[in-house]
């Protein structure tokens, strides 16, 4: 028996079948993650931990380990999707811990937080003053949400009865010096424009750029591999190399 | 196209996978000269029990180099504490041929059918 091989074998199976079973479980980022979920992934990650090395027992009863508790996970997604009632049960329900202004001190208890979470969450979130929160609730992944007083609120441009266009989400039109003709075609433009405007913009070839990014507004971002900057900041405490 | 190899590519990885990790009880079993386990075993208990020692002992290396195959090929499904009890039956039977002790050789030869009938599954 040969035991690299074997393990190398068994790491390719516990490898992609982790990656297709996540895929599968669902597109959530970390942030999103209830603390069930975060328990969820780990023990999954075990199990494929033990299905790469724990050559005592076959493969088999480990990747039937992994798949149960995918499949679990995904069924208990499903779930908390189509029932309501069922999400709140498995995932909690987010609490109010500051209402109009005052510390919910029994709601705190039960969502077993300390006031001084509550002041580091609301840090994280620059805020540093009590004072200025109206409503803060924690959400059923562990986030604090705070709703600032009216006069810490921020003025905005409909305050000021500024008009303002909205600029729309850019899209790539360069990636690494290769043209996306999908993405142009998308924005109703053709290559002869963008070279142009890359003319304009002192290049003569695609291969030059790295980035080129249009909004629906217009507005064009151009980077080019050559960015002619002599003196680079280094924010490093340290020479290097690392 | 693409959205029919967005599933067949993972359907056909999983299927690979469970190939790869469920073969062993099939892969175990004879497949070409020289490597039927069950049969050396039995054969080997008949000579033993006519105490016909050389022929033992050709048998004895006969299932030496079928296991060496087998486990080769079942490496990839099977535990390795049932592939190491076989090797441990393996030296004893070797140890009980050369002392010439027959209830010795039968009992070992009898429990590496065991691990053998338990291997991949």
């Amino acid at each position: 028996m040969n035991e690299g091989l074997v393990v190398l074998v068994r790491s390719i199976i516990a490898f992609f079948s982790l990656l297709i079973f996540t895929r599968i479980i669902g597109k959530e980022q970390i942030s999103q993650l209830t603390f069930f979920d975060y328990v969820l992934g780990i023990t999954i990650g075990s199990i494929a931990a033990s299905l790469t090395t724990d050559l005592s027992s076959s493969a088999w009863p480990h990747w039937v380990g992994l798949i149960t508790w995918a499949a679990l996970g995904y069924l208990m997604e499903i779930v908390t999707l189509k029932w309501r009632y069922a999400a709140k049960v498995l995932e909690g329900e987010p609490v109010i811990v500051i209402m109009n202004g005052k510390i919910m001190e029994n709601a705190l208890k039960k969502a077993k937080y300390r006031i001084s979470d509550i002041l580091e969450l609301m840090r994280n979130q620059g805020v540093f003053d009590p004072n200025e929160v109206d409503f803060a609730i924690i959400e059923s992944n562990g986030q604090l949400s705070i709703l600032k007083k009216a006069e810490h609120l921020p003025v905005t441009p409909k305050d000021m009865n500024i008009p303002v266009k909205n600029s729309g989400i850019s899209t790539e039109l360069i990636y690494d010096g290769i043209l996306i003709e999908e993405n142009l075609r998308q924005l109703n433009k053709d290559k002869n424009w963008l070279i142009n405007e890359l003319k304009a913009h002192g290049i003569n070839d695609i291969s030059e750029v790295f980035l080129v990014t249009l909004n629906p507004e217009g507005s064009i971002y151009i980077d080019k591999y050559d960015d002619r900057i002599t003196k680079i900041t280094d924010i490093g405490d340290y020479k290097g190399p690392f | 196209m693409r959205r029919f190899l967005v599933i067949a590519i993972p359907l056909a990885t999983i299927i690979l996978f469970l190939a790869v990790m469920l073969s062993g009880n099939y892969l175990k079993q004879p497949l070409g000269n020289n490597d039927d386990i069950p049969g050396l075993i039995d054969a080997l208990i008949r000579d033993i029990q006519n105490e016909q020692w050389e022929i033992v002992g050709q048998k004895a290396d006969e299932l030496n180099k079928a296991w060496e195959k087998v486990v080769s090929r079942v490496q990839f499904s099977a535990e390795r504490n049932e592939i190491n009890n076989f090797n441990i039956t393996l030296a004893r039977l070797q140890g009980a041929i050369l002392e010439k002790d027959r209830l010795s050789a039968i009992i070992e030869l009898k429990e590496a059918y065991e691990h053998w009938s338990q291997l991949c599954r």
